[in-house]
């Protein structure tokens, strides 16, 4: 599943991130990588608000569906 | 002690290491020339101890190259290398923030670990067990709250202390006690890396380039420059690793460091169960701010406030901007509260000061326009040169009116006097000439007055925008306009730089830093100037006032303009080779919102504003005596009256270049030398159009400028448009100009942006006078034709299928 079809205060678990190197890289040291929990805490146009760790990241529609995620 | 020692703040961004860096140097820091938000690094002295420089190097999440800011900051951390770090870490948000913590430990520098927002931690109800992650990451720790000043001096001596201590013991050449994160294989990889790169490079910081190595760290193995027979050997040990794993290696790299951040976070952080999962007040405030219809309006709100604030009539900016060219830059200013009606015998008895300056004004006029001759005197409004108030006078008007004397302040109030009358005071004393009062008057202090009689409104709005930055909402408009920019080929992030470009065109281009993609940062760059900053408000002010009484919305369309050409430029230059490709992805942290310090807004602020008085100093100041100098000179050097300024320099320099303008409907070398001059700064186009008119009919210097016009064709209207327009839309000014060189990273791409927005401005003047004077009867010519294939080759730009 993409992380982009969660809907507000759903739960996911991280599978994989792709997309561009440069990207995924950054996503990678927000803490976007297998095994971490993502919470959606809003959801606009399909660009959303995600609560990774204690902090909240921005990502548009185009990122979110390069993340792939799965139930917990 | 001779040498000093350097220490490198480094952190997360949002982790309050702006706070800590201005606790630990209070005022003693050293900025780059135009520092943007935190982009630059920043040099402080620490507190009581001379020998001792903080470094403060951009927040950022990682060493990896992403962003200008990890690429700088790792070129510094690995190349001229500090002596120690202090690591800032967010204490309410540590696993995230241990990641780069990780990194930077591999570098083998004596590092402290200082955890912020401690205050927080434990208001949370969590706890942090420093002693573990001590000993896991093989650094100090401390606790400490940046935002009460608690612990940061306690951390910065410690690290202080380590860095000297390692000087003395160790020496850089020794293989330093590092963290080992990574899995056997992963491990094992790493240590043939290291034996194969071994004198390459400093023995310390070995196994954070072997890890880079691994990585496949295009930069470091370049620099490295490993024996191809070597690299092969070495490929093997990462493929092995790769297939054993199933991942790539970067990916094996940052899973497992948070592999062992969480099993170290599971012994040494106890996070208050009942916190866990829910929402934040950030998180509601969110639910109003991000809403899906309320944001823009929200958004809207804000910047409505903002132009309250800085050009409302009778608002702060207003107030302050009239004090400070009436008063602190010119004669004087009354202390507030002091002010009072004169007190003593005479003709201004009774009276407020004000009214007392206009009787004087009005009896000067009278007496200056019955010694001419004339029936009847006037006073001018001294912004617009508009005509303000006339009236009829007479033998007796003119008797009356010579019995009066400047009136004295001193009898007023208060009477603070102003710069521009120190100077001239100075000067009266000295018993110098005219002609070197004129030079120091005129010249030198009236252009960097002019500037500084900006700094209120500037202040303000950056003011505003420093406060919406620290609070945390400025990284919500920039996740809201993401999807509406995107579109034109910038990303949301450019909108903050076009925010501050209303005030100064220079920090703008300086904020489009933030900016990752490369594209959209080259971009914003670009077309950021093209919203009028706050010198165009000046020229718009005046042509307003002068040539457009009747169409009020002259003015408001110039921001409207500035923004369809950033749109409309923005979509042009997308389906050019040099822009085209999809700015796909937007990754954007959001800080917690909380309250700013006034001392965080404040280094902000002035940051920003420093930039901009400096540049009234360093490039004003010499540009305005010698356009002075051009003006009030022939080529014989002989020294010019007002009215000859026809013979002067500047006349025969105007004229030359004429040419150029002639399309636009102000060909004229009035028109050259104040467009020109413009380019020194722009508000310099109304001082030099009020100058270079003064033989023209007219009883103000606002009618001279009409008559300028007028004399020009048959619309003078249109000319006047095309005029402004022109200085509105070419490129900005010559400070803004080396900035936006200096953005674009090459001579190349800076001739690019310079290029189209003078290919932007000359064409919308072209256009504007052109067809306007088409429509309006005038005609048609070759200029005409022109203008109408500008016109189409810019429409086909702009709605041509972009290649994909």
């Amino acid at each position: 599943m993409k992380l982009v079809e969660l809907k507000e205060g759903e739960r996911a678990r991280i599978v994989r991130v792709s997309g561009e190197e440069a990207v995924k890289r950054h996503l990678g040291a927000l803490g976007f990588v297998a095994g971490t929990i993502v919470r959606v805490v809003g959801e606009s146009y399909g660009n959303m608000i995600l609560a990774v760790h204690e902090s909240r990241i921005a990502v548009n529609d185009a990122t979110a569906q390069d993340v792939e995620v799965a139930n917990v | 002690m001779s040498k000093s020692v350097k220490i490198a703040l480094a952190g997360n961004p949002n982790s309050g290491k702006t706070t800590l860096f201005n606790a630990l140097t209070g005022s003693e820091q050293y900025v780059g020339n135009w520092p943007g938000v935190t982009v630059e690094k920043k040099d402080g002295i620490l507190a009581g101890h001379k020998e001792v420089i903080i470094q403060d190097l951009p927040g950022i999440y990682s060493l990896s190259p992403y962003s200008i800011e990890e690429k700088v900051s790792r070129r510094f951390l690995v190349e001229e290398g500090p002596d120690a770090i202090l690591n800032i870490v967010d204490g309410t948000n540590i696993e995230r923030n241990l990641y780069f913590s990780t990194q930077l430990a591999e570098l083998g520098l004596p590092m402290v670990m200082a955890v912020n927002m401690m205050d927080v931690v434990k208001k949370n109800g969590d706890k942090i067990d420093f002693e573990k992650i001590a000993k896991s990451l093989r650094c100090e720790v401390v606790g400490i709250s940046a935002l009460k000043n608690e612990g940061g001096m306690e951390a910065a001596e410690k690290v202080v202390e380590m860095a000297k201590k390692s000087v003395v013991e160790k020496g850089p050449g020794k293989l330093p006690d590092v963290p080992h994160v990574f899995s056997g294989s992963v491990e094992h990889a790493i240590a043939h890396i290291e034996e194969s790169i071994q004198g390459k490079v400093p023995l310390r910081s070995i196994r954070w380039y072997a890890i880079k190595v691994f990585e496949r760290d295009r930069e470091i193995i370049k620099k490295l420059d490993i024996g191809v027979g070597e690299m092969k050997h070495i490929e093997e040990h990462i493929r092995d690793c790769e297939k054993e794993l199933g991942d790539d290696a970067e990916s094996i790299i940052t899973s497992q460091r948070y592999e062992f951040i969480k099993k170290l976070m599971d012994k040494s952080l106890a996070l208050n169960e009942n916190r866990k999962g829910k929402a934040t007040l950030s998180d509601k405030i969110d639910k109003f701010v991000t809403h899906r219809i309320l944001a823009l309006p929200i958004f809207i709100l804000s910047l409505c406030a903002m132009w309250f604030l800085a050009v409302a009539e009778n608002g702060p900016g207003t107030v302050l901007t009239d004090w400070a060219n009436d008063g602190f830059l010119a004669d004087g200013w009354h202390l507030p509260f002091t002010t009072h009606e004169c007190r003593e015998e005479g003709k201004y008895k009774g009276m407020e000061f004000e009214d007392a300056q206009g009787e004087f004004a009005k009896a000067e006029a009278t007496v200056a326009a019955w010694e001419a001759g004339e029936k009847k005197a006037s006073i001018e409004d001294e912004e617009t040169g508009e005509i303000a108030e006339e009236w009829d006078i007479d033998e007796a008007a003119y008797n009356a009116a010579k019995e009066f004397e400047e009136p004295d302040p001193g009898q007023f109030g208060v009477w603070v006097p102003g710069l521009g009358a120190l100077i001239t005071d100075a000067l009266d004393r000295a018993g110098v000439n005219d002609t070197v009062k004129s030079l120091v008057v005129d010249g030198a202090w009236g252009g960097v007055a002019t500037v500084l009689g900006f700094v209120p409104v500037i202040f303000i709005v950056f003011l505003f925008l420093a406060f919406l930055e620290d609070c945390g909402y400025m990284a919500r408009v920039a996740f809201i306009m993401d999807r509406l920019l995107r579109r034109f080929g910038l990303s949301g992030k450019s909108f903050i730089p076009m925010l501050v470009g209303k005030g100064c065109g220079v920090p703008a281009v300086m904020a489009a830093r933030a900016i990752e993609n490369e594209r959209a940062r080259r971009m914003t760059v670009i077309l950021a100037t093209f919203v009028p900053c706050g010198a165009k408000t000046v020229i718009i002010a005046m042509f307003a006032a002068l040539f457009f009484r009747e169409q009020w919305y002259v003015a408001a369309m110039m921001d409207v303009v500035g923004i369809a050409i950033i749109i409309l430029g923005g979509i042009a230059l997308k389906k050019t080779r040099f822009f085209a490709g999809e700015a796909s992805s937007f990754v954007l942290e959001l800080p917690a919102y909380h309250m700013p310090t006034v001392s965080g807004v404040w280094h902000h602020t002035w940051n920003r504003l420093k930039g901009y008085i400096l540049k009234a100093g360093l490039v004003i100041f010499p540009a305005c005596v010698f356009l002075w100098f051009i003006m009030h000179f022939d080529w014989s050097l002989n020294l010019l009256a007002d009215e000859e300024i026809e013979k002067s320099i500047l006349h025969d320099l105007g004229s030359w270049i004429a040419w150029i303008f002639e399309p636009l409907g102000f060909g004229s070398w009035q028109g050259a030398a104040a467009s020109v001059s413009a380019e020194i700064a722009k508000e310099q186009a109304t001082a030099t159009l009020k100058l270079v008119t003064v033989g023209m009919e007219g009883v103000s210097s606002g009618a001279h400028i009409q008559n300028f016009f007028a004399a020009l064709g048959d619309f003078p209207k249109l000319a006047a448009l095309s005029f402004m327009m022109f200085n509105l839309f070419v490129p900005p000014c010559m400070v803004a100009i080396a900035v936006t060189f200096r953005e674009m990273g090459s001579q190349k791409w800076g001739w690019f942006a310079i290029g189209f927005q003078l290919f932007v401005g000359y064409v919308l003047a072209l256009s504007v006078y052109r067809l306007g004077v088409l429509f309006a009867g005038g005609g048609f010519g070759i200029w005409t034709a022109v203008a109408i294939l500008a016109d189409l080759f810019c429409l086909w730009m702009i709605f041509r299928p972009s290649k994909q």
